[in-house]
């Protein structure tokens, strides 16, 4: 049982699919990226990484293994969505990071960075991680007003 | 609040059952005291875990802690290359604009020493300072957080699986820094076998000296994926450390291996000030080799390439530095090392760092630059076979002396240069003939 300093949700259901799509999410790119990076597919502008497709696919396989306990209503899968945020959060740091200082050497006119393109530095990581907080975010705005709904809702006399 | 009663060690059973492990029955003990103490002086409550908690539940989880151990390595490393790569052009380009006055310098010895020598050599190596703080930053930061302790406890599974002790891991990763430190670290390993093993095996780690030449030749000949490659010879130096260390349990120095048992801290989040002080105190270490050891030696590197038996000015192929290149360039011409990169990995046994250096002067000397002579005389095969005998060959003088200090023993000192060099020799060998094979 988790300290409710936590303030982790008592009813774990919808928890549960979120950590479910998004982990067939982050599983699905990553196997594209691979695919893409070994040219078994059309390679896509950003997918050239192989590493970088297995490293999606280990935060996938954080988020899906939280599912089960999850959906079980049990709150040892919260750790799971916690680390996997953290691994996500990770890798979308990093790239931005890379963003920047190449962008510094793109706008320094270095040799090397002359025909620097920012498309091809946003990786799946970057975009993966800002759809998951975009969604993450919308979800607990709406899980607010659910609750200020349905809080307003049992204090009318029926 | 009366005593607890006093922890009776069962005897019988140590003795009914030898593959339980005494460390493990004494750890059992001792929480039991704490247990004992606990329940007197502590109202339980519910069980309330905290965030710390939480998070180990995953990161030291039985099938998951390894892959995400190897993300955290590869974002480490990762950072560390991307990050500094314009740094380090900006630091090149600040010495390029210095050449562009020295070299007018109107005694052409001088402006030779400076450009050539001071510039090209110390100058040079400066370039890698950002890579190098940026890598001690990112340990400093993993420190901080209380993750490498656990990096330690997930490998530690494995490691025992192998007949290894776990506590090694940990001198190990100190290896990622230096060498000297990781030797040093041995003496907190339990049993004699044990810890001579950490020691022979811990210069096997990549320390912050081999970085340069990781950084320069994955950037020289594999650029879209240098970043990975410096990440996967950091890796190939765990694996080598971990097979030669069971090598060597099997072989030489049999020993029972025992537990590990860790307090693991709470996560913490690490301050900007710790780890930038952290970072500081370790990185300044390589600023000052360069100012005096590598400014040394570039000086030595200098007269050596400049002067040969027929006077000064000689072209550099009739240099002393060729001379003494080309003695032992044979023995290293199956691996397709030129005497360039030959005398560069001779003048590696005093530092790391010297390989590059001592490369990019002779190259220097002789009217090259780096990076077009490297192309010329190597192919990426052989590229692949000096990144890994850099990796495996001693890493410095120092770590020698450590070794020596350590062991105490000149014996086992000279082992451990001599394994080491042999075994650089021999999986570098194998690269090329494998390599050969498919390539061709």
């Amino acid at each position: 049982m988790y300290s409710e300093n936590l303030h982790l949700p008592e009813d774990s259901r919808w928890p549960s699919i979120l950590t479910l799509v998004i982990g067939v999410a982050y599983l699905g790119v990553g196997v594209v990226q691979i695919f893409s990076s070994l040219h078994l597919i059309t390679p896509i502008v950003g997918f050239s990484d192989l590493i970088g497709g297995f490293l999606l696919i280990i935060v996938a396989s954080v988020f899906l293994t939280g599912v089960r306990p999850l959906s079980m209503n049990n709150q040892e899968g919260y750790a799971f969505i916690a680390v996997g945020y953290i691994l996500a959060a990770l890798l979308f740091g990093l790239q931005v990071l890379v963003i920047l200082t190449n962008g510094l050497g793109w706008f320094l006119q270095f040799e090397d960075w002359l025909a620097w393109n920012i498309w091809n530095d946003i990786t799946p990581s970057l975009w993966l991680f800002v759809i998951l907080m975009t969604a993450t975010g919308s979800i607990w705005v709406i899980g607010n007003m659910r609750d200020k709904i349905l809080g307003v809702r049992k204090e009318v006399p029926p | 609040m009366t005593p607890p009663d006093e922890p009776s060690l069962d005897t019988e059973l140590l003795e009914e059952d030898d593959s339980i492990d005494p460390q493990i029955i004494l750890a059992d003990e001792r929480y039991e005291v704490i247990g004992r103490i606990l329940c007197e002086a502590y109202e339980p409550g519910q069980a309330k875990w905290i965030l710390s908690d939480m998070l180990d539940r995953v990161l030291l989880h039985r099938y998951l802690g390894l892959p995400i151990f190897l993300v955290t390595m590869w974002a480490m490393f990762h950072f560390t290359f991307e990050i500094s790569l314009v740094f380090m052009e900006m630091i090149t380009q600040f010495f390029a604009w210095i050449g562009t006055f020295t070299s007018q310098i109107p005694n052409p010895l001088l402006a030779s020493l400076l450009t050539d020598g001071i510039l090209g050599g110390v100058g040079f190596i400066l370039t890698f300072v950002p890579p190098i703080f940026f890598l001690y930053l990112a340990i400093s930061i993993l420190e901080d957080t209380g993750y490498l302790s656990r990096a330690a406890f997930v490998m530690d599974r494995f490691m025992m699986k192998m007949g290894l002790h776990g506590r090694s891991f940990i001198p190990l990763l100190l290896g990622f820094g230096c060498s000297v430190a990781a030797v040093m670290a041995a003496r907190t390993v339990d049993g004699e076998s044990n810890r001579l093993t950490t020691i022979l095996v811990s210069p096997l780690m990549s320390c912050a000296g081999r970085l340069p030449i990781y950084i320069l030749i994955a950037g020289v000949f594999f650029p879209a994926i240098a970043g990975t490659v410096v990440f996967l010879m950091y890796m190939l130096g765990i694996v080598m450390a971990i097979i030669v260390a069971i090598i060597f349990k099997k072989t030489i120095l049999r020993e029972e291996s025992s537990s590990m048992l860790m307090e693991l801290s709470q996560y913490q989040i690490p301050t900007a000030h710790g780890s930038f002080r952290h970072m500081w105190d370790r990185g300044i270490l390589f600023v000052k080799t360069a100012g005096t050891y590598l400014l040394a030696g570039s000086i030595v590197m200098w007269v050596l390439s400049s002067f040969g038996p027929t006077g000064l000015g000689v072209p550099v192929e009739e240099s002393f530095a060729a001379l003494l290149g080309q003695i032992v360039q044979p023995i290293f011409a199956p691996l397709g090392f030129s005497w360039q990169v030959v005398m560069g990995l001779i003048f590696g046994f005093l530092a790391k760092e010297a390989v590059i250096q001592s490369l990019a002067i002779v190259y220097a000397v002789g009217g090259l630059s780096l990076e077009t002579a490297l192309l010329a005389s190597m192919s990426p095969l052989t590229a692949v076979a000096f990144l890994i005998f850099v990796l495996l060959y001693v890493p410095c003088l120092a770590t020698v002396g450590a070794i020596r200090k350590e062991t105490g023993s000149w014996r086992w000192t000279g082992f451990s240069v001599a394994y080491q060099v042999v075994l650089a020799y021999v999986i570098a060998a194998l690269v090329v003939i494998v390599g050969g094979v498919f390539i061709v």
